[in-house]
């Protein structure tokens, strides 16, 4: 570790990739295996992992969940074999609305009191839940 | 439902599910997975790989939107993301290996308190001053 951090700015970026808590990476790896195991979403096991474990804010852990969305969802595209099943139709209409309301979305994350983002965090994994119950 | 009234609730349902991505910075399959299957009458497997696909540019956008304020560290969250993708490939492989629905049970009970403990801290903290 110190070696690292006494290296070179051009050293160090060879090690970027690497470069964040030894927490993140446990939070990471940990709520990565949940949530292929059980076919849920990152964002669900991911949150309340940085929140409870992490101790994130609520607003930097909703924001640091929806990065993470990004390289996961690569990966299961990659990994998923969606070729052939995809729909294109309907996956063109949601992604206009669903970009257009993440853009609204993101912007209310910016400014919403963290209790208020805490409690709508909340509802919604209870409603997770039971979606989860009934779909079995 | 079908033709221009079906496209027209994808298309408020994809706001729906967007905005709820953004705020609550999840990738919103929970809710696009049933949606696909009950109302636009999807199988299981297209109605995942679609919203699958829906979810990275939902996602990406999120992310510029929070850039652009000042919220959190997208180069942080990207790497987190990675480590978050090895695993979760390991977890697909390993629920091939393991009783998947008992595990959904137990982590929906799990979801469940988890949510309410967060909705219960909200409510403590609101009587404290902020």
């Amino acid at each position: 570790m110190r070696a690292l951090a006494t290296s070179t700015g051009a050293e160090r970026s060879r090690f970027a990739f690497l470069h964040i808590d030894r927490e993140l990476v446990a939070i990471g790896l940990l709520g990565g295996v949940l949530s292929g195991l059980l076919g849920v979403g990152g964002g669900i096991v991911m949150v309340p992992l940085l929140v409870l474990w992490a101790h994130y804010g609520q607003r930097e852990a909703h924001a640091a969940s929806l990065g993470a969305i990004i390289p996961i969802s690569i990966a299961g595209i990659v990994t998923y074999g969606i070729a052939g099943e995809v729909k294109v139709g309907p996956a063109i209409a949601l992604t206009i609305g669903s970009v257009c309301g993440a853009r609204v979305g993101a912007g209310m994350l910016a400014r919403l009191d963290e209790r208020i983002l805490k409690s709508v965090f909340g509802l919604f994994l209870v409603g997770v839940a039971v979606l989860m119950a009934v779909r079995g | 439902m079908s033709g221009t009234t079906l496209y027209v609730a994808l298309v408020a349902f994809g706001v729906l599910a967007g905005v709820l991505s953004g705020l609550l910075g999840v990738g919103g399959g929970t809710l696009m997975v049933p949606f696909l299957t009950l109302v636009a009458g999807l199988s299981q497997h297209a109605a995942e790989a679609t919203s699958l696909l829906v979810i990275l540019p939902t996602a990406i956008a999120g992310t510029l939107t929070l850039r652009r304020h000042g919220v959190g560290n997208a180069g942080v969250a990207l790497r987190f993301g990675v480590v978050g993708a090895v695993g979760a490939v390991g977890g697909a492989l390993l629920a091939l290996a393991l009783p998947a629905s008992a595990l959904r049970i137990a982590f929906a009970v799990f979801v469940c308190v988890v949510g309410l403990k967060m909705v219960r801290d909200a409510v403590l903290s609101w009587r404290q001053p902020a």
